[in-house]
């Protein structure tokens, strides 16, 4: 008992000082900032780090390309790309300032704000979120409402728009069971449908034979942006430029992708070996509606607009999973929504 | 003997005060986030605001961790029993037994999945698998520590094979017995928990497993917290249960608790 104990005071002990040091470092990193603030392409490039909050797949092209192509290195930045995969606190490791940037999905970013964690976004890669409900093409189902009443459907715990088709069709007729990030059981059994990325597990289990239907749950009025650029505010109140240096970068590097996804796939099949070639070359042509749209022609990829935040903000209080939306004002920022295609050069 | 009884209580009470007073200050003095590392008040809130959906998941991993203790206890003593037979079987079979303590449960639950299907079944057998090694292994130590001078009378005397089991080897290795089977208490919990979190169910009869994926997702550190508790809870509450009957059996059984 009393080892445990010493154990316990030790760690928060422990857990102090981190907190004490990792803030003396920022007003460091601050220091050197304003010094090379003026010229963007200073010799030394500022190390940064990006956490991804799922495996590199096409959905991350644009930030490969970034770095591979050279952009980031063009705006003073050596980014280190940290993958994800299930279950990666992203949110908190942006806001303990164990990571500069990382990617979340507006969903994630609204409830973290909602606790008081500070976190702003700063570019929106899926202007139409590409989650999506496959099923079986066999089972003739029209649409989600009929994927629902039969079977089996594998849904991550937790997951809010999982908790929106609850709450618009109910889920007492359909087993729901956790979501594995694969789709070995999808191609097994037939009456079973799980929750999917439009540009990934559709495209894997037709390579194994299956035939999926696929239902976008943003037609069914759940449409959050995903695959967010989020920062916390301390970091963007210290660095604005280099903060804004990072999204420009950012979206020249998305659209070096969007043109051709061939380079930077090619660099995230080394590191991601699950998909070929083929599967990495159709995705990034299935997620390219999503990701390029009217507005992002009129205003610049990766924008954002205070509507759609609100509406987001609204239907997670309907949801109940926070008790009031956070005011849009208070982060959304007009450098990254209005401004959006001006900024870059 | 009251007193004393209090006095023993009062430390562990009185460091468990300093801890959470000391978590407490540092999460405000530091503002750390509540995301992060959520302090004991906020804990305490949320789990008085989830108590519903707390119990409702504990009874559900309760009731697998339970099945899976129970089959633990039943398979791994009848195991040890068979391997204590003869030196050919153990020497024959030990290794295959290790194999479930190596086998790393996450990897194979989806295998669960494909044999059970998604449910409380596929969960309460990941909890068996995680639990049963520990009783067996100390059970057939049990069995093999039998005092050789009363394995002699029991031969002289001509006892059966089954006489000198019941009588003779089954209550001597009790104390070990029990030992393994608290080890495996709190096994069969987290057995159960990693087992939900592939071969669970969402909806229904989610388990804490489901709860605490759940509430990470929605960036709800203390229901992560309060959950985490609950299946501690869980654990101690099976440990306690086997303690006080392994407690009240050795008493009955074993010479060196009834002190003669």
């Amino acid at each position: 008992m009393r080892r445990r104990l010493v154990g316990l005071l030790g760690s928060l002990v422990l857990l102090a000082v981190a907190g004490a040091c990792s803030r003396s470092k920022e007003g460091a990193q601050q220091a050197g900032a304003t010094d090379a603030g003026g010229t963007q392409a200073a010799a030394q490039p500022t190390r940064v780090k990006l956490a991804l909050n799922w495996v590199p797949e096409p959905e991350f092209g644009g930030f490969y390309a970034a770095r591979d192509m050279g952009e980031f290195k063009r705006h003073g930045l050596e980014v280190e790309i940290l993958g994800g995969g299930a279950g990666v606190p992203v949110v908190q490791m942006v806001a303990s300032g164990q990571v500069e940037f990382g990617i979340v999905g507006a969903d994630e970013l609204l409830t973290a704000r909602a606790r008081g964690v500070d976190l702003i976004p700063l570019f929106a890669v899926y202007q139409k979120s590409p989650l999506a409900i496959m099923a079986h093409a066999s089972r003739g189902a029209k649409g989600i409402q009929d994927v629902l009443s039969s079977g089996t459907i594998a849904l991550e715990p937790g997951l809010p728009y999982a908790v929106y088709l609850k709450k618009k069709y109910g889920f007492d007729k359909v087993k729901v069971v956790p979501y594995d990030g694969g789709v070995a059981q999808f191609v097994t059994n037939k009456d079973f449908a799980q929750q999917c990325f439009i540009t990934s597990e559709p495209i894997a289990a037709r390579k194994q034979g299956a035939e999926p239907s696929v239902f976008l749950v943003a037609d069914e009025g759940f449409n959050p942006y995903v695959a967010v650029v989020a920062t916390r505010r301390e970091l963007w109140k210290e660095q604005p430029e280099r903060v804004k240096s990072f999204v420009a970068a950012v979206r020249e590097g998305w659209r070096a992708y969007l043109e051709n996804p061939a380079p930077a796939n090619g660099v995230m099949a080394k590191l991601n070996t699950t998909l070929d070639a083929e599967t990495f070359a159709a995705a990034a042509q299935a997620q390219k509606p999503l990701i390029e749209t009217e507005e992002t022609r009129a205003k610049g990829l990766g924008t954002m607009s205070r509507e759609r935040w609100e509406t987001l903000g609204r239907q997670l209080v309907e949801l109940g999973l926070m008790e009031k939306a956070p005011p849009v004002d208070e982060f959304l920022l007009p450098e990254f929504t209005q401004a959006a295609g001006k900024t870059s050069p | 003997m009251k007193t004393a009884s209090v006095h023993a209580a009062l430390a562990p009470l009185g460091a468990l005060i300093i801890v959470l007073a000391l978590w407490e200050t540092v999460t405000r003095a530091f503002s750390i986030s509540p995301i992060v590392l959520p302090p004991p008040s906020a804990i305490a809130l949320e789990a008085s605001r989830a108590v519903e959906s707390l119990l409702s998941a504990a009874l559900s991993t309760g009731r697998s961790a339970l099945v899976g203790f129970g089959l633990s206890a039943a398979v791994g003593v009848l195991a040890a029993v068979v391997l204590s037979s003869s030196r050919v079987l153990e020497r024959a079979l030990y290794p295959y037994a290790l194999f479930l303590q190596m086998v790393p449960i996450i990897a194979i639950a989806p295998l669960l999945v494909v044999w059970f299907g998604h449910g409380a079944r596929a969960v309460a057998v990941a909890s068996f698998i995680v639990s049963v090694f520990p009783v067996i292994a100390n059970t057939l130590t049990g069995l093999r520590s039998v005092d050789p001078s009363l394995r002699d009378m029991f031969r002289l005397y001509g006892a059966r094979r089954v006489a000198t089991l019941w009588k003779l080897e089954l209550p001597a290795s009790l104390p070990h017995l029990f030992t393994g089977l608290r080890v495996a208490s709190g096994l069969s919990v987290v057995g159960a928990i990693v087992g939900e979190w592939v071969a669970g169910v969402v909806e229904g009869d989610a388990g804490l497993g489901i709860l605490v994926l759940a509430s990470n997702r929605q960036g709800n550190t203390a229901r992560v917290f309060a959950a985490v508790l609950a299946a501690s809870a869980l654990g101690l509450m099976l440990f306690g249960a086997v303690s006080l009957t392994g407690e009240r059996m050795l008493r009955r059984w074993h010479p060196s608790a009834s002190g003669s």
